[in-house]
């Protein structure tokens, strides 16, 4: 067991000042959480606009689309009725 | 008034009998295939992508916005090889392919030019810088909407010369493509997609995958109607003139 072991601590002796984090210090990097925060919330801003633009656009043509579905079996209703009226005449 | 397509192929038979085909469902089983592999992309991009170093958060756009570049490009290109079968063959069919196929670039040349300026606002500091490759997919998407227009309210003679606008509108693909080298932009190269990390692309994949299952989906889709309009134009021409 040749482990170093700490020498004793003296009474009192139990605080040490942490080093190198002086108050300017930590408030300068306060201050750069602060903007790294404001700079993510702006681009999930950006990024959730960007997606909604994506998905509202896909969701128009869905729309188009079901439109020109619903005109074209108003449609395939019209010729079934012409069909069954000229077949009647006959 | 004389017919425009002299030559063309004859009339389809008024509305097909249905039957199962395989063709008639894959339209739905690509938007069916596309909802996992979407929510799964969504899930990526937010939850589990690395945050880029030089962009940030911001760069997550990427995930959807490259895809559909992508997507528009390739819609500009059936579009344009439709377009030159329409004219080559006369073929009605492939009429409807490239107008279903510029209709959904339309869709994602929209989504492109839209997610660009708010991804080149959050990193560049401005949406629009009149960058080669902006200004070339632009000018496709122009072309695309002239297309569509002549298509759409343009008398059926104009038919061949929208025809000969989606071929110009392919020609303008690999511009838009190689505008990275050719000219000098402030859009990464072409090779950016190979170069990313195995964490952003296994997010990249899966968009890409669902984006195009739904834009194969919609374009099938679209391809039906217009055949299915086709025909019903064709069956109410015969009714009222059975000759």
């Amino acid at each position: 067991m040749n482990e170093t072991t700490p020498p004793p601590s003296k009474p009192g002796d139990d605080y040490a000042p942490v080093v190198g984090i002086s108050q300017e210090d930590t408030a300068t990097l306060r201050m750069l959480e602060g903007k790294a925060a404001d700079k993510t919330a702006r681009d999930y801003e950006h990024i959730v606009w960007a997606y909604g633009v994506l998905w509202a656009l896909f969701a128009a043509y869905g729309l188009f689309l079901w439109r020109r579905s619903a005109r074209l079996r108003a449609d395939m209703n019209d010729l079934q009725r012409a069909l069954d009226r000229t077949a009647d005449r006959r | 008034m004389t017919d425009p397509m002299p030559d063309a192929e004859p009339r389809p038979a008024p509305v097909a009998a249905a039957g199962f085909r395989l063709s008639s469902v894959l339209p739905d089983l690509c938007l069916l295939a596309a909802i996992p592999l979407l929510v799964y992309s969504v899930h990526r991009v937010f939850m589990s992508t690395p945050i880029e170093q030089s962009m940030g958060t911001a760069f997550k756009i990427f995930f959807f916005h490259v895809p559909m570049g992508w997507l528009c490009m390739l819609m500009a290109l059936i579009a344009g090889i439709a377009a030159a079968v329409q004219l080559r063959l006369r073929s009605s069919g492939a009429a409807a392919v490239a107008l279903a196929a510029a209709e959904i670039g339309f869709v994602t040349g929209l989504g492109v030019l839209l997610t660009g300026p708010i991804w080149g606002n959050a990193t560049w500091g401005r949406p629009w810088t009149g960058d080669a490759r902006q200004v070339s997919t632009a000018l496709l998407w122009l072309v695309i909407v002239a297309y569509l227009l002549l298509r759409h309210y343009g008398p059926r003679s104009s038919d061949r010369l929208a025809a000969a606008l989606a071929i110009f509108g392919a020609v303008n693909v690999p511009i838009i493509y190689y505008a990275v080298k050719l000219w000098k932009t402030l859009h990464p190269s072409t090779g950016v997609v190979g170069s990313l990390p195995p964490e952003m692309w296994a997010t990249f994949w899966p968009g890409l995958g669902g984006l195009l299952l739904v834009s194969l989906g919609l374009l099938g889709l679209r391809i039906r109607q217009l055949r299915l309009a086709d025909e019903l134009d064709a069956a109410w021409v015969q009714l009222e003139d059975p000759r």
